[in-house]
């Protein structure tokens, strides 16, 4: 069997002495789609950026794709929160993507592959993600979900094995959210994907499995969304409330509502959820 | 204007207000997408601290400011790096203190000191022809080492959280741009002053960020606009004989209220989420 494309093992991670990740094991597949459900400061960010290599772990191991963190370069594409990009910034589309093509280091102008190449290599990225008609527009004037499909484009243009998504489907509308779900389980056929989410309605049929993390991670190697992922994936308060609201999010598995034709609604299965042995 | 050429201190005044132009179009361009306007501010500041130790120590201006600049952005730079909680109280006391270092030593100067007025607000019409020398040195040394590093230095400027997952050494690019930001701001203050220096550096870049489709694009952008300011402001000064620095701010802050007015390019919104 080929190398893991993750490999995770008795990993820590302590912010001021506290432990916000702990005893969390991993081992994920080439070619698999995860997704990284998890209450709000659960650790999902903060794996997240151990696994870039952006945060050192206080204690375990962690291979990326074979190689320690921060250290396969352009082997992983990379999409960070949508917040991060200034909206007045003066680039197009297709400047934008070339962005992606930078490599770890100084990159040195006599290094680089001429600006035609770059443009060509980044229109085809472009292509990928169903934009090539607006590589020459101004960034700033593309709609929330198309501006993520040009951040994709930008993590996908190195040709990268593994792409991380941080948030994507995060503040774009419901018909965006689909189709940017749709663009990945495209592009899954081609790289191993983990996406960072806490829109558990992005959990539909491309999904392969699902990791919730709550300061220790329990790995579902299949996507069916169970009460008991559910209440992992909410903290143990239940912050996200009654699974019914995920009804009103576009594309939502049947499942969901099988587990929700429980007598007693909410009342009574937050209950059950209560006991399920979660860390508080 | 063509009277006015005849005279060497004005020509002089004219290629210092070029060349300051042309830097501060490139180096005002990164400052401001990089949300580091108050940084710079802070340098500008810090950097009277140079002015008074050059005075102190009888040495040439420049290159002492220069120098001393240099060494207090690295400072910030270090400061905003390691101790994000306060860094800027702490950019706000280094502003302070090289201001203050600055007035101490020049009252422990003997002698009358004629020129401190003209570090505050310019000193554009005495240039020499060595200092000219040593900005057009300066302006290649930024230039070449912007032209160099401008692939992190853009793709940092962008988006610093994908520059870092990418391995791109984005520390280190942080100090060559305070102190590119330095050298930068030495330069403009034979100009038109430290006290001005800010609006030189954010006035034209902003102007330029809206209407530009590249970074480079903006840059070159801005230093033309910045040109315009400096060229039409020394007309003004010399033809209604008013000071000079203050001149050239007064008609970029003009400038800066008309592109406000100007409507903008349309930037149809669709999906209706586009935070502006």
């Amino acid at each position: 069997m080929s190398t893991p494309a993750i490999e995770i093992s008795d990993l820590w991670f302590a912010y001021n002495g506290v432990r916000v990740l702990d005893k969390v094991n991993l081992t994920l597949p080439v070619g698999d789609f995860l997704a990284v459900l998890g209450p709000n400061g659960g650790g999902k960010s903060t794996l997240l950026r151990l696994l870039l290599g952006l945060l050192k772990p206080g204690g375990g191991s962690i291979r990326v794709l074979g190689s320690p963190p921060g250290q396969a370069g352009g082997r992983i594409g990379f999409l960070p929160q949508f917040t991060q990009v200034s909206a007045s910034f003066p680039i197009t589309v297709l400047g934008a993507v070339v962005m992606g093509l930078v490599r770890p280091g100084v990159n040195w102008p006599a290094g680089r592959a001429t600006r035609r190449q770059e443009r060509q290599t980044a229109r085809e990225a472009l292509a990928r993600v169903g934009l090539a008609d607006q590589a020459g527009r101004r960034l700033s004037d593309l709609s929330g979900g198309q501006r993520q499909r040009v951040f994709i484009a930008r993590a996908i243009v190195s040709g990268p094995e593994l792409l991380l998504l941080d948030e994507p489907t995060a503040s774009v509308d419901g018909k965006s959210r689909q189709e940017l779900m749709e663009l990945l389980a495209r592009l899954n056929s081609d790289m191993t994907i983990v996406m960072v989410s806490h829109d558990m309605s992005t959990v539909d049929g491309c999904v392969n499995s699902i990791a919730c993390v709550n300061r220790t991670l329990h790995h579902h190697a299949d996507s069916r969304l169970t009460p008991l992922i559910f209440a992992q994936a909410t903290g143990a308060d239940l912050m996200a409330g009654c699974p019914v609201e995920l009804l009103a999010h576009g594309a939502v598995p049947h499942r969901v509502v099988l587990a929700h034709d429980d007598p007693g609604c909410c009342g009574g299965r937050h209950a059950k959820k209560d006991d399920g042995g979660l860390p508080s | 204007m063509m009277e006015a050429l005849s005279y060497e201190f004005f020509r002089n005044a004219l290629y210092a207000g070029l060349l300051a132009s042309l830097i501060c179009g490139v180096i005002g361009s990164l400052v401001v997408v990089n949300r580091i306007v108050f940084l710079a501010g802070g340098v500008a500041h810090a950097s009277y601290g140079g002015v008074g130790l050059a005075f102190y120590l009888g040495l040439p201006v420049l290159p002492v400011t220069a120098g001393f600049s240099t060494l207090a952005a690295l400072c910030m730079a270090w400061v905003t790096l390691n101790s994000r909680e306060r860094a800027d109280t702490v950019i706000g006391v280094l502003w302070a203190a090289g201001m203050a270092l600055g007035i101490i030593l020049l009252d422990l100067t003997p002698g009358y000191n004629s020129d401190l007025m003209s570090y505050l607000f310019g000193s554009i019409l005495a240039v020499p022809d060595s200092d000219l020398w040593l900005m057009a040195g300066l302006s290649a040394a930024v230039l070449v080492l912007v032209a160099l590093f401008s692939r992190g230095l853009f793709v940092m400027s962008f988006d610093l959280e994908f520059a870092r997952s990418r391995g791109v050494p984005v520390r280190f690019l942080h100090f060559l741009l305070m102190g590119l930001t330095a050298l930068c701001v030495v330069m403009v203050i034979r100009v038109v002053g430290l006290i001005l220096v800010m609006a030189l550096l954010t006035i034209p870049p902003f102007m330029a960020e809206r209407r530009a489709r590249s970074l480079p694009g903006m840059m070159f952008l801005a230093g033309c606009l910045s040109a315009v300011f400096c060229v039409a402001g020394l007309y003004l000064s010399y033809a209604l004989d008013l000071t000079c620095g203050a001149t050239i701010i007064g008609v970029a802050c003009i400038g800066f209220a008309l592109s406000l007015a100007l409507p903008r390019r349309n930037r149809p919104v669709p999906g209706g989420d586009g935070a502006a």
